[in-house]
């Protein structure tokens, strides 16, 4: 599904901050992203976004180079890859219901379409009371929540989370990483950037381990 | 798994927050830039229709002024002044200026104490034509030159000047119009540049969840037309009440001569159908504006950032 080969990433004329990076993310599979902070998480789930490009090397996308794409190729690419981050980034004038709805009406979609299924969603992730709700009024977890379940309303292939556990309780974190687990069953594809190592020591997936821009995979 | 009680989703709200300090005050400012727009087009159509007026009126009347010379008895150059032009093709009406109504013309230089019989004082045959195209002026000068002294004045150099001073304003008018409306489209470029920024996060996450430059732009279009047509209609509405409110000033407040003076120099301060019409069209034209300058402004900025 993903496959980086030696690549490096440096912004403008500074130093590299991700180095000779190469590994393979299969269809399917569940990854922990660690690290220490400053270490290039962000930076690599941005260039998993494709939301950067890298300086160097070759990426790999559901077969196709990135760095050939055109903007309207990398915009269909990007419809196929969720995100997930640690301060939500849901749009507070918009209720629970119109956050989750938001990737499925930049598609052009009517609301009759798309109304129950997010209703759905909004149930499966427990939001089913909160859909009329703004997001100033949720509390940490009901926002991570409404936040997964707009990352995953467009059936994405692959879903990328920053920190999502980063603001919200232990007890939380762990029934977040349950959701994650249940999509993952479901087939999509997971990479989490967390450093929360009571985590990585219960859900026993596979880490990578970023350290001074190079990345380690340890599999479990 | 599905709610059965599905919440009562009223209608979507905008992406773009409806509410916001740039766009209360990008609407005001597109108010006023309306406002002063509308102004000063009804204030071109006002002196256009006037300089029309006047036009029309000075160059229906003529005048065959006889200078007294010795030898030549005014009385009768008067009359056969008088046969000629009634007998030119072309004009409605002619008659002999009284020596009371010339010695009225003369007061204000002259004074009212003066003397007139004592001067010898030039007299007046006004002149009305039916239709200026119809009169044939050549032929009543050929025959005015059987009397001495005897000129025809057609008011065509005031005329003329009348017509440059007209289009002088009209001109100037449309320079301000042009001016304005260049104000109007850099400060919205300056407000949307300001909105997107304010803006920034939303513009983020919509690109994070795969929305297309063009969906942004369109949905900051949206929100900048209604923005745009808000304005429009509120400066719009602003300037007619302002003519109709001078109209009724120069009716009713003004002292009768003031208003009488006022009158003549622009009619009776009212647009008409067409000059409400021109002012009416302007505010969708300024709609538009907004939301094209917009448009362009937000693609431009997207570009940058992408």
């Amino acid at each position: 599904m993903i496959q980086f080969q030696d690549v490096g990433l440096r912004y403008g004329d500074g130093p590299e901050i991700l180095s000779d990076l190469s590994f393979t993310i299969a269809p399917g599979s569940f990854h922990f992203l660690t690290g220490p902070s400053g270490a290039g998480k962000t930076s690599l789930l941005r260039l998993l976004l494709l939301s950067l490009r890298a300086t160097r090397g070759q990426i790999t996308m559901f077969g196709e180079n990135v760095r050939r794409l055109n903007q309207d190729r990398l915009l269909q690419m990007r419809r196929h890859i969720g995100i997930v981050f640690q301060e939500f980034r849901l749009l507070d004038h918009l209720t629970t219901f119109e956050n989750v709805a938001l990737p499925l009406r930049v598609l052009g979609q009517p609301e009759a379409e798309y109304a129950d299924n997010v209703r759905e969603l909004l149930e499966w992730v427990g939001l089913g009371d909160r859909m009329e709700a703004h997001p100033p009024v949720l509390s940490g977890g009901e926002k991570q929540r409404a936040a997964i379940a707009r990352a995953v309303i467009g059936r994405p292939d692959i879903l990328l989370a920053d920190e999502p556990t980063g603001n919200v309780d232990p007890e939380l974190s762990e029934r977040l990483v349950h959701l994650f687990a249940e999509l993952n069953r479901m087939g999509t594809t997971i990479v989490i950037a967390t450093h929360e190592l009571p985590l990585l020591d219960k859900f026993k997936y596979p880490h990578m381990v970023l350290s001074d821009g190079r990345l380690i995979i340890n599999e479990k | 798994m599905k709610n059965s009680n599905p919440p009562p989703h009223s209608r979507t709200t905008s992406i773009v927050p409806e509410r916001s300090i740039t766009g209360r005050t990008l609407m005001l400012l597109i108010a006023i830039m309306t406002f002063l727009s509308c102004v000063t087009l009804g204030g071109v159509v006002l002196v256009q229709k006037s300089a029309i007026a006047w036009s029309s009126d000075v160059g229906r009347q003529l005048t065959i002024q006889i200078r007294p010379v010795e030898g030549e008895v005014m009385e009768s150059n008067l009359r056969t002044a008088l046969s000629l032009a009634r007998a030119t093709p072309g004009v409605a009406r002619a008659s002999i200026l009284s020596l009371d109504d010339s010695k009225s013309l003369l007061e204000p230089w002259l004074g009212a104490d003066l003397d007139f019989s004592a001067l010898s004082i030039p007299r007046l045959v006004i002149i009305e034509l039916s239709d200026p195209r119809e009169a044939d002026l050549a032929q009543l000068r050929r025959n005015l030159e059987a009397i001495r002294g005897a000129s025809l004045d057609t008011h065509s150099a005031w005329r003329r000047q009348l017509n440059v001073m007209a289009g002088t304003v009209v001109v100037s008018g449309l320079l301000v119009l042009a001016l304005i409306v260049t104000a109007t489209v850099l400060a919205i470029i300056f407000a949307t540049r300001g909105t997107m920024a304010s803006n920034r996060a939303i513009v983020d996450v919509l690109h994070f969840i795969g929305a297309s430059n063009r969906f942004i732009a369109g949905e900051f279009q949206d929100r900048f037309l209604a923005i745009g047509l808000r304005g429009g209609i509120v400066g719009g509405l602003a300037a007619l009440a302002f003519f109709f409110a001078a109209s009724l000033a120069v009716g009713n407040v003004l002292p009768d001569a003031s208003g009488a003076q006022l009158g003549i120099l622009f009619g009776r301060f009212s647009l008409g159908w067409d000059g409400m019409l021109a002012i009416a069209t302007l505010v969708p034209i300024i709609a538009g504006l907004t939301a094209i300058t917009s448009r362009m402004t937000v693609r431009s900025f997207l570009r940058q950032i992408s």
